[in-house]
């Protein structure tokens, strides 16, 4: 979720009403966006919405509020000037990098503030909605020194060199991945790629190496620049197209005159930015079945108006600078924004439900009670966990967990497929408190059977202190399963986390459900516990399917 | 208080030690007095201080014991005795006394403190040599003050030492483990007024019973004798007995609320396929959330799916499916909709409860699942934890019963009526909407978002369009709350002492 700076005093200008801070939070709201905080004049807000980039800079905000406020309704204006730059597009950059938009904007001089703006919005612009820079990356240059017709081509990454912005020597395309900032940062988007995207003038001077650096001799935009021209390059035609309407925008609501450019795709050439608007038919019925309001044409029309639509007799008008409607209930939330949540009044569920929950949920509470009338004191642990803990330090080989490929810590490296380790981790945690430590755990876990994951709902037993033996654990498993009306049969067992001889096997109607006996000592010493203990760990899912 | 009713409550223990109270006063003389251990004696005294029968003195005195090599040497001899045995009148290597049983250490001390008290003299040459000075050889006949000082009677107090001694003392401090100097506590017992009242009364009263035996129950005896009355405000040792975990008791509560609303507890497994995880959600596979650093993925077979839900969910994404929609407008990857991951988010299990033969409609659900999310373990932030959502679903509901169902929530989980809900975004609702509540002691809090389930979510795994109204809480930071802590990680805490004694809520 994109975090943007801005200046209230510029807001306000750009609104042409002066919003006090303590409306700012309320107006936000509309934009799905929360206040983050105010230092001074610096108002920094966080967008929840990342399909809404048009309202990621000041300018774009203004346009909304504006007709949030009521200055101004429907599809917002702007005008732009047909002119004859020409962008060349090469077929080499088809398997590449396809699709480019480009405008130039003119009359006003850059200042400080706006271009700091600008490169704000760039960057969260590219990095939430651009995939970063994958998808769309935007670049900026100083049109004046462009010779006309610009050329978006492919080449080998060692056929060309130039000097990167903010950077000393000549590079070539492969150089600037391995040794400039950006070039480090985003190469991972050309990863495979043989050709390289190139943008260049008339005069083959190097503008920029999409999506990754401008020219520092071409590309570096300053204050006091009075023509600024601008692309977008990415793998989405829409996308792109998208990107040349909201800066195009920005641009004009900061006073400049945009021109249009045309794009010379060799298939179908585009001029660009285009603000034709898109169209979306919704019901009638939509608004009320959705919000359960009823409201009349003309309120219709003027809620969605208010959200910069156009409407006419349900058919809404899409502004240009939006991608996001998909379905006509995407304006019928736009509609219950402006009419405003706290003026939707609740209505209460009326149709009557039982409520319930699994059987084997009960069972395994059932369980967890009969534990508790023994002693037992409930304990927790994350699901997640790693093999050292489970199988090396409990003397038995790995039995099949899920591992996980992407963990950032070993700790937390694999699922695991049984509990009885995680209470001796609370033996080796607690060696200096009272004993008798007699302590269980309840929880799902997972087992990695042949490449499948099957969860199972378990439990881990265990008595810890200086006479913990076999006898007192299996009285404490016969009471369970007395206590459950379960009949079971118990044979030798050979296990390494238990004492040989000392380990046992139990079944329930011939179903394997329990291992139960003593901590072999190898195990107490890798757990650096020096009091005997004893333990069972069961199988509540097995055992609740073998009752049935 | 009244010395016979003082009497009647006299433990056996107070018994015993009060009458040789007037004889002995150190905890040694009033353990051997009475035959009992020196706990019995200390807890005996302590009750009868807090019968202000008597009062406890300490005070800390300076002790010297024997240490290990104190001992060793007292039975042996001092090194220097061997040392200087070893010369007499020769000059000799140094090196030879080493070999001559003297450690390399003890040889040390030896040249160092000899030495220093002019007993030897050290010669230099091709090898270091030593002879003893006539100084030294006074000592061949003579007890040297270190010998004397071993043969004390151990303990010694340093007080009681003679200036001399004290400075033989000093130097064998500075010596291996040979004399310890500790502060001991000495404790003493005065006997107040109430205590010599008690002992005039006669305090072995044979009339008075301690413990109620079946024998005495079934003779009568008990008839003619009088219980000792307790000290019924002394403290008792704590008992630890068991008890559920007090986070998973929390969330035993949640779900018999969840009950109690009429809901019904829905399932999913903690390995899901991308497809429930996300793609049934509507969620775009270029989705920001999906890059590889916000799920866990796993090493397993792909993902056994419906085929036919898949390619609904697919023509969906791409262009809509029957849903009027525009769709995502991309090509759905069907192979990465088979991809195993840690399951993110509860939502899934409500994926699966709508593509149910279970699912009744009208109908409302719950889920209280473990869900995973890479993240750097801190106070704040776990990889692993649980989402509590679910849905409602019946023809005819709209945003307004949603709402009145998260004005239910506010006020069943956070205690609160005063609520703000405003616009929020997922990517399977719309509308959506962020619930804010006031709890009345944490204040405002996010307490959950919810939202009507978007058709391209609800079409293709229903087959139709009827509302669900769709909704998540945060019931972690109200179980942090409850349970007292601020360290996340404390939920799933091992640590037995805080287990133990924390409050059942």
């Amino acid at each position: 979720m994109p975090t943007c700076t801005f200046s209230l005093k510029d807001l306000n200008l750009l609104v042409k009403k002066t919003i006090k801070e303590s409306e700012l939070k309320d107006l936000l709201a509309y934009a799905k966006a929360e206040l983050e905080c105010v230092d001074g004049d610096e108002i920094t807000v966080q967008f929840n919405d990342t399909n809404l980039p048009y309202l990621w800079s000041v300018e774009g905000l203004a346009v909304f509020l504006r007709g949030v406020l009521g200055r101004e309704k429907g599809v917002p204006d702007i005008k732009i000037k047909k002119s004859d730059y020409k962008l060349n597009v090469d077929s080499s950059v088809k398997s590449v990098r396809p699709h480019i938009s480009a405008f130039v904007a003119k009359g006003k001089k850059l200042d400080e503030h706006f271009l700091a703006q600008l490169i704000q919005m760039q960057e969260k612009f590219c990095e939430a909605y651009g995939r970063r820079r994958e998808k769309i990356a935007v670049g900026v240059y100083p049109a004046k020194k462009i010779v006309f017709p610009v050329t978006y081509k492919a080449v080998p990454p060692r056929s060309v060199k130039f000097v990167p912005l903010e950077f000393m020597k000549e590079l070539d395309l492969l150089q600037i991945l391995e040794q400039h900032p950006a070039g480090k940062e985003y190469a991972w988007i050309l990863k495979g790629v043989k050709k390289f995207p190139l943008l260049m003038d008339y005069q083959k001077e190097i503008l920029s190496f999409p999506p990754i650096i401008n020219s520092d001799k071409m590309g570096k935009l300053e204050i006091e620049d009075d023509e600024i021209f601008f692309e977008a390059t990415g793998t989405d035609l829409d996308s792109v197209n998208l990107a040349a309407n909201i800066f195009a925008q920005l641009f004009y609501e900061r006073g400049f005159e945009v021109f249009s450019v045309n794009i010379g795709y060799s298939r179908k050439p585009l001029t660009t930015p285009d603000f034709k608007t898109g169209t979306i038919k919704i019901k009638k019925d939509d608004v009320a079945r959705i919000l359960g309001i009823d409201l009349k044409d003309a309120e219709v029309k003027k809620l969605v108006e208010m959200a910069r639509y156009d409407f006419s007799s349900y058919s809404v008008a899409i502004p240009a600078i939006r991608k996001d409607i998909m379905h006509p209930v995407d304006v019928v939330e736009d509609i219950a924004i402006m009419y405003g949540y706290d003026n939707i009044e609740s209505l209460p569920l009326e149709t009557y439900t039982t409520g319930g929950t699994f059987e084997l949920q009960r069972f395994v509470d059932k369980v967890r009670e009969i534990l508790v009338g023994q002693a037992y004191q409930e304990v927790a642990s994350p699901v997640l966990s790693n093999k050292e803990l489970l199988f090396n330090k409990m003397n038995i080989k790995d039995f099949g967990c899920v591992e996980i490929k992407n963990y950032e810590s070993l700790t937390y490296s694999v699922v695991r497929p049984w509990i009885l380790p995680e209470l001796m981790d609370v033996l080796m945690r607690n060696k200096h408190v009272d004993y008798p430590q007699r302590i269980f755990e309840q929880g799902i876990v997972s087992v990695n059977k042949d490449g499948r994951a099957v969860d199972y709902e378990r439990i881990a037993v265990l008595t810890c202190h200086a006479k913990a033996d076999y006898t007192e654990i299996r009285q404490a498993i016969d009471y369970l399963f007395r206590m459950l009306g379960v009949e079971y049969d118990i044979e030798d067992a050979d296990h390494g986390s238990f004492i040989a001889g000392r380990a046992a096997r139990v079944s329930v109607k011939g179903k394997k459900v329990a291992f139960i006996g003593e901590i072999n000592p190898v195990v107490l010493n890798s757990f650096g516990v020096d009091m005997p203990a004893a333990a069972f760990e069961l199988n509540l899912s097995d055992l609740f399917s073998a009752l049935k | 208080m009244d010395v016979k009713k003082l009497a009647e409550k006299l433990h056996p223990l107070e018994r015993r030690v009060l009458p040789v109270l007037g004889k002995f006063r150190t905890l040694p003389q009033i353990a051997s007095a009475t035959g009992l251990k020196d706990v019995e004696v200390m807890r005996a005294l302590q009750w009868l201080q807090n019968k202000k029968a008597v009062q406890i003195d300490t005070e800390l005195k300076e002790v010297v014991t024997l240490d290990k090599n104190g001992e060793k040497y007292l039975e042996g001899k001092l090194p220097e005795r061997r040392f200087i045995d070893k010369v007499k009148d020769k000059e000799i290597a140094v090196s030879r006394l080493e070999k001559n049983g003297l450690t390399k250490e003890e040889l040390n001390t030896c040249l160092g403190t000899l030495r220093k008290k002019a007993m030897i003299l050290i010669i230099k040459n091709k090898d270091l040599r030593v002879k003893l000075t006539d100084q030294g050889r006074k000592f061949l006949s003579k007890e040297f003050p270190e010998e004397d000082f071993l043969k004390k009677t151990f303990p010694v107090e340093v007080k009681n030492l003679a200036p001399e001694e004290k400075h033989v003392l000093e130097n064998l401090k500075k010596r291996k483990n040979i004399v310890k100097v500790e502060l001991q506590k000495i404790m003493k017992a005065e006997l107040l007024p109430a205590g010599r009242q008690l002992i005039q009364l006669g305090v072995q009263d044979e009339k008075v019973i301690d413990a109620l035996t079946p024998q005495m129950l079934r003779t009568g005896s008990w008839r003619d004798k009088k219980f000792r009355h307790y000290d019924i405000k002394s403290k008792v040792p704590r008992i630890y007995c068991g008890k559920k975990q007090n986070y998973r008791r929390f969330l035993d509560g949640v779900r018999e609320k969840f009950i109690a609303l009429g809901f019904s507890e829905m399932k999913g497994p903690l390995v899901e396929s991308e497809f429930w995880d996300m793609d049934a959600l509507y969620m775009p596979q270029f989705h920001s959330a999906r890059a590889i650093h916000d799920a866990y993925y796993v090493a397993a077979k792909p993902a056994r799916l419906d085929e036919k839900l898949v390619k609904r969910v697919k023509a969906v994404h791409e262009k809509g499916g029957k849903t009027g929609s525009a769709g995502w407008q991309y090509d759905f990857d069907v192979k990465r909709t088979h991809n195993l991951l840690l399951r993110t988010q509860g939502t899934a299990c409500s994926a699966r409860m709508l593509a149910s033969k279970d699912l009744k409609i009208p109908g409302k659900y719950f889920g209280i699942a473990r869900c995973f999310r890479p993240d750097v373990v801190d106070a704040t932030h776990a990889v692993d934890f649980y989402q509590t959502e679910g849905i409602v679903i019946e023809e005819g509901l709209n945003i307004r019963h949603l709402f009145s169902l998260l004005k239910m929530f506010a006020k069943e989980f956070a205690g609160t009526e005063e609520i703000k809900l405003v616009p929020g975004y997922f990517p399977f609702t719309e509308p959506s909407v962020e619930l804010f509540a006031k709890h009345p002691e944490m204040g405002w809090i996010e307490l959950g978002g919810a939202g009507i389930f978007r058709p391209e979510v609800v079409v293709p795994l229903l087959g139709k369009d009827i509302p669900v109204l769709a909704w998540g809480i945060g019931i972690d930071r109200i179980a942090m709350f409850k349970l007292g802590i601020t360290d996340i990680r404390q939920l799933f805490s091992h640590d037995l002492n805080y287990l133990r004694n924390a409050r059942v809520i």
